[in-house]
């Protein structure tokens, strides 16, 4: 029996595999088709080999939503709201960022006023009925959308997250009255209150829902067609996962599913090195991604913003999402100066096509990847497995510009352009560790995509952290972050209460109906029962007035509130530095976060027969390790490093799809998996 | 070693870039410290605050995002604390201060700084300013519309040691308590911005431990130097002359009489004066601001004019000069009231940017709604029998440009990264129900070959027998102006229908509200750009379509000819707009 994790990428599908019998992993890659995404996902499997009967268990992940969304090339959606408010999607929240631009132009709504219709019906902020629903007025919604043709509707009433009826009204009636139209009721998608982010989600929900629907229906025939005959999972961008007739409703929650899995990934890779406090770094062609794992649970947000930046409010989405940062720098990001002649690097990315200027592929400007070529830390030999031969002469040529204007060598313009990449990404890193209050001498760092391994050891050592690990595969790492994957959803509601007011019978009351929730989800959207659900509870809890909170973890057993609100204070002093012991606190937020245990993978330790020093050791170059000078470095194949391998930096390790770096003064060894670890010579645990 | 790496140099700019990256992440996680740990609805959701930090000699060098006026004031606030302390300054100390009348913008803005030491050597300033709810005065919320004093308007912090050398000065802070209506979110602020400012101490001590102190006080004026040099460049390309602007503000909530102000701004070589002598002598109102806030109000459209989108750094402004005499309604003096400020800062960036956007289209767009809107609510909650604030800003419609409409429902200038209060959010803290949220369409906007954007409408209903409002705003009678023939905007002002009596106003002073009162606020359109009849068809009719203008409207205005069913009949549409 097999797991079968694909993911589908703008450039490549992805595809990792894993042998429950003999402990394999394989790994496969082919180009992605956009015309018909399934051609890919049938292609790469076709070119692994994989019996497609043996296969127990299939995930996917891709882009397919978040695509939809950024192309906007989603269906013809329309909104209905409670009377007087159907522009609150245009309105927004009315902030301008970009402060001092006195053009400043909002993000555009996607639905234009044409189609946000508005419909008699009121509740109140306890959840009590003000004014009925008017059938009337949904009778005159139904035949606007009918004259406009509409492919979508999305349902947004006030209150709605406390006190669902009308909405859910609303939504059985028009999908009775337009049973061809997709319909999504804001409360299906988030009981959290705000009513311009829920409104502003279910749109975004029923904007792609169609185009989901058709995408999941025909990769279902397909894999079926195939012979693959086991439950068909979806990636979701809270780190689990669910079935395709859940994902088919309920679009939006794929929306960050990639960048998820491969936060899933490292959480494993923490798992079996037994690390469960890991940072996670992702470098990828055009951005990087960073993410924090304590105590082994990837931490999740329901604060994501899509095309959010300093200047720009985005659109929030308040779904579960992986709690990552994502910055604009990575191996096709663009070194340039700006107006004030600073030496800047992205956002702006040659992307796969025309790519760095070393690919030969038409790109002329200079990128981290040409930077990284003249310093020596990439063998123009051995690119991708040797299958794009770098241009040294192009890199150089392009990182002329660069030398320049900083009037230094080329080869100085290059290590120039990589302290300043590298620098926004420990900024970046920064953001998700310290920031959010994490020591990280407490944590590893997980480096994976095709760069993270050539940056991690100078930020690893910025940063502090105890050690860094590069996994295998780590080209390949969100199909293989699927393979870790358990089904799971997150259950929350708001039920504003003061800590005065409430018990500790109510507080397992409240959570007593989510579980209930829990149950029923999974029963029909995985058929797992309720015995194989593992949950864990927490509450959104702050000091009465404030406003944003501290998420505080309940014990199943906790059978004291004093515990709890001693908890809080501790939480709330270890993020803003005080605690206000005299002052109430509310209960905000009751979080239930459900998941059936599906069985690990488990890896087998690397082979010894083809493995040594010897074999593995490959001569020596002169690479420019940034802050610490240019040295002569050992280099080293990583398919031929045995476990147990240890040496001391400078030194490179290549490999087909990525190149580690060490730097001077840091120390590496491979363990019995054949993960790197790189930790600082002085202080380093080693291996045991 | 082949190749020894002189990285670290002070002034190598690569070094440089990095630590000015970092300086802007210290600022931004000051600004998420202080909006998280807030009390305050107007601090954590309408985000009134800024935070910065500032070198030995007050000058800013890195900034969040938060309110352009604000951070225009931090030097203000910081050279203040220099001014009073000196070398009485140590490490651990943390100031307060809100002093209108030296640097500051009114006494509801405090500002808290913190001296940061390195080795027992002043390296910087960590400051964050923040909007109290509440800090005293004749009214809650303390912005008494009839101020006429100071006194009027709350407690005055003329530069206060409230932490010494790490402790708390507990007598400081009890006073605060015994002298404001709600106690616990006036100090819930103060701790949070106390918090805000400690992190930007902790950020920079890591920094030096980096970098070396040497290299990080060096960063700091190469960072100014480099702006000063690009600020000085973008005027040097602006063709030297005097542009002058003139305008008149709304009656100063005493009388109706409108004020006249003026500005003249002289542009020569790489220097820029900005004269607002001619402008009407200080009133009796709150509706006057001192120097601090004209500087700030001058600095937000000078760096839209130079760089919107580089961080903001004391070396940006320092081309500009001001001019204006003491005792005008921008440079009002001890003891004259200024709790409105807010709305003299709008109207001082709006005059300058009129002034300056004929000979900038790219940077500038044309006029807009202009005031914040502010407007305060409180009274008793029905239930609990607590006292509530409600502050707000409301947001409005902006002008257009020579290529694009103007942005609907939008803060005013003199507020940046600040959002409108979440209806559902409101409803379930204060005794009041917001019947409508909706774009002003009715009023109408600047036309043009791009149009204007629009305003808002908000309409509260009293859910207590207890409430009362006050409110002041501005462009009630002047509309937002239009460019190269494009048209006006439209008006902002409150209707309110209370016990059966219904009023328009628009500086209204405190007035009381029955149970089921009904205040709607009503916000302006912005101005247009360009000649109507050039507006492309299909503009014209997608806003028809969108219910934004009438199909009447759209021939009258427009010379465009949309059908019943949608479409455009483009013979009529040619031949009308021949006809014109």
């Amino acid at each position: 029996m097999g797991r079968l994790a694909v993911d589908i990428g703008g450039t490549f599908t992805d595809l990792v595999h894993f042998d429950e019998g003999n402990g394999n992993l394989e790994a496969e890659k082919s180009l992605s088709t956009p015309r018909d995404l399934t051609q890919g996902v049938l292609d790469t499997i076709n070119l692994s080999g994989i019996e497609p009967g043996s296969i127990s268990f299939f995930v996917h992940g891709g882009t397919t939503v978040i695509n939809a969304i950024t192309e906007r090339k989603g269906v013809r959606t329309a909104l209905v709201t409670t009377k007087g408010f159907r522009d609150v999607l245009e309105i927004a929240r009315g902030n301008r960022p970009d402060m001092y631009n006195l053009r400043f132009q909002k993000p555009v709504a996607f639905v234009p006023r044409r189609r946000r219709f508005e419909v008699r019906e009121r509740i109140d902020a306890e959840g009590r009925e003000i004014e009925p629903l008017v059938r009337e007025d949904l009778e005159a919604v139904v035949e606007q959308c009918r004259r406009q043709h509409v492919e979508a509707i999305a349902v947004q009433f006030l209150h709605s997250y406390v006190a669902p009826e009308h909405e859910a009204e609303c939504a059985a009636f028009l999908r009775e009255r337009l049973p061809d139209v997709a319909v999504t009721a804001s409360h299906e998608i988030t009981r959290e209150w705000r009513e311009y982010e829920r409104g502003n989600t279910a749109v975004l929900n029923a904007y792609v829902q169609p185009i989901v629907q058709r995408y999941f229906t025909k990769l279902e025939d397909a894999l079926r067609a195939l012979g693959i005959d086991c439950p068909y999972t979806a990636m979701q961008s809270n780190g689990g996962t669910t079935s395709f007739g859940w994902a088919k409703a309920h679009p939006i929650t794929l929306i960050e599913s990639g960048p998820a899995a491969g936060v899933n990934g490292a959480a494993l890779i923490g798992e079996l090195c037994d690390e469960p406090n890991v940072i996670y770094l992702d470098v990828g062609g055009t951005t990087v991604k960073c993410s924090v794992i304590e105590s082994g649970k990837p931490k999740v947000t329901t604060e994501y913003k899509l095309e959010w930046s300093r200047l720009n409010p985005g659109y929030p989405v308040r779904v579960p999402v992986a709690d990552l940062v994502e910055i604009g720098a990575g191996g096709g990001s663009i070194a340039h100066f700006d107006a004030a002649g600073s030496l800047r690097v992205g956002p702006q990315s040659a992307g796969a096509d025309p790519g760095p200027a070393c690919y030969g592929l038409g790109g002329t400007e200079p990128t981290v990847t040409d930077a990284k070529l003249l310093t020596g830390v990439l063998n123009p030999e051995n690119f991708a497995g040797g299958r794009i031969a770098l241009d040294v002469d192009r890199a150089r040529g392009a990182m002329q510009t660069i030398a320049d204007g900083l009037g230094t060598s080329v080869e100085d313009a290059a290590a120039a352009v990589i302290r300043v990449v590298e620098a926004n990404m420990n900024n970046a890193l920064k953001l998700v560790s310290i920031q959010r209050g994490h020591d990280p001498r407490d944590f590893v760092l997980v480096a994976a995509g095709g760069g993270g391994a050539m940056h991690a050891a100078p930020l690893g050592r910025e940063l502090g952290v105890k050690e860094i690990i590069v996994p295998r595969y780590p080209g390949y790492f969100s199909a293989w972050g699927m393979l870790a994957t358990e089904p799971r959803s997150d259950f929350a509601i708001t039920a504003l209460t003061r800590a005065e007011d409430i018990t500790v019978e109510r507080i397992h009351s409240i959570f007593s109906n989510l579980e209930e929730e829990a149950d029923a989800y999974f029963a029909s959207a995985d058929g797992v029962g309720s015995d194989a659900l593992g949950f864990s509870r927490s509450v959104d809890m702050r000091y009465f007035g404030q406003e944003h909170t501290v998420t505080v973890a309940i014990d199943e057993t906790a059978a004291d509130l004093a515990t709890i609100l001693r908890e809080f204070h501790a939480a709330h002093e270890r993020a803003y530095t005080f605690s206000l012991t005299d002052t109430p606190v509310e209960f905000v937020t009751f979080r239930l976060t459900a998941t059936a245990s599906v069985p690990r993978p488990r890896v087998n330790p690397i082979d010894g027969e083809h493995r040594s020093a010897e074999r593995a050791y490959k001569g020596q170059r002169i690479v420019g390790f940034g802050e610490d000078g240019c040295h002569e470095a050992d280099i080293y194949d990583r398919e031929a490093l045995p476990a147990g391998f240890e040496a001391s930096g400078p030194l490179v390790v290549e490999e087909p799809s990525s190149t580690t770096i060490v730097h001077p003064g840091q120390r590496l060894w491979v363990d019995r998996l054949g993960f790197l670890h790189i930790g600082e010579a002085d202080h380093s645990p080693g291996p045991n | 070693m082949v190749n020894a790496n002189a990285a670290r140099r002070a002034d190598d700019p690569v070094t440089l870039e990095i630590i000015w990256g970092k300086l802007q992440a210290a600022a931004d996680e000051m600004g998420l410290m202080l909006a998280r740990s807030s009390m305050s609805p107007v601090i954590y959701e309408v985000l009134d605050f800024a935070c910065g930090v500032c070198d030995d000699k007050a000058q800013l060098v890195a900034q969040t995002n938060g309110i352009t006026v604000f951070t225009g004031t931090f030097q203000g606030h910081v050279k203040a604390v220099i001014g009073k302390f000196g070398e009485r300054m140590r490490p651990g100390d943390i100031y307060m201060v809100n002093d209108p009348y030296s640097g500051g913008t009114h006494l509801s803005d405090v500002g808290i700084v913190k001296p940061i030491f390195v080795d027992d050597e002043l390296l910087a300033f960590g400051i964050a300013v923040a909007h109290w709810t509440e800090i005293g005065g004749s009214v809650p919320g303390s912005l008494s519309p009839k101020a006429t004093e100071i006194f009027h308007e709350g407690l005055r912090f003329p530069g206060l040691r409230i932490y010494r050398e790490g402790e708390r000065q507990d007598d400081l802070f009890d006073l605060i308590a015994a002298n404001v209506r709600l106690p616990k979110m006036t100090l819930g602020d103060l701790n949070a911005e106390i918090a805000a400012v400690r992190i930007a101490d902790t950020r920079i001590q890591e920094m030096c431990a980096k970098y070396g102190v040497e290299t990080i006080r060096s960063s700091f004026s190469h960072l100014m130097a480099q702006s000063e040099k690009v600020s000085r460049a973008a005027i040097a390309a602006l063709p030297d002359g005097v542009y002058k602007a003139n305008d008149l503000i709304d009656g100063d909530g005493f009388t109706d009489e409108q004020i006249p102000v003026q500005v003249e701004v002289r542009i020569e070589g790489d220097t820029i004066a900005f004269d607002f002598t001619g402008t009407s002598a200080q009133r009796p109102g709150p509706l006057n601001c001192a120097r601090g806030a004209l500087l700030s109000a001058v600095k937000t459209v000078f760096k839209a004019l130079v760089d919107p989108q580089a961080p903001s750094n004391e070396g940006w402004f320092r081309p500009i000069e001001i001019i204006v005499p003491d005792g005008t309604v921008f440079s009002a003096t001890y003891p004259q009231a200024v709790g409105w400020y807010f709305e003299m800062t709008g109207q001082i960036s709006e005059l300058v940017w009129m002034a300056l956007a004929p000979l900038v289209p790219e940077r500038f767009s044309v006029g807009s709604f202009m005031s914040l809107c502010a407007t305060f609510f409180y009274g008793k909650e029905p239930r609990s029998g607590d006292q509530f604030v409600l502050v707000e800003p409301h947001m409005g419609g902006w002008g257009a440009s020579h290529d694009q409409d103007g942005t609907s429902v939008l803060i005013g200038t003199a507020d940046g990264d600040t959002y409108n209060y979440s209806i559902e959010l409101l409803e379930a803290k204060f005794p009041i129900r917001c019947n409508r949220y909706a774009m002003n369409v009715e009023a109408g906007t600047g036309k043009g070959r791009y149009r204007g954007g629009f305003g808002v409408v908000r309409e509260y209903q009293m859910l207590t027998d207890d409430a009362h409002m006050y409110a002041s705003l501005g462009r009630s009678i002047e509309r937002p102006w239009g460019l190269e023939g494009g048209g006006h905007g439209s008006n902002n002002y409150v209707e309110v229908t209370s016990n059966g009596d219904s009023w328009r106003g628009a500086r209204v002073p405190t007035t009381e509200l029955a149970e089921g009162a009904r205040v709607a606020i009503v916000t302006g359109s912005g101005g247009g750009y360009g000649d109507a009849l050039l507006r492309p068809p299909e503009a014209v009719r997608d806003d028809v379509l969108d219910g934004f203008i009438t199909a009447d409207a759209a021939r009258a205005d427009y010379g465009v000819i949309v059908s019943q069913d949608g479409t455009i009949d483009s013979d009529a549409t040619e031949e009308l707009r021949q006809q014109v």
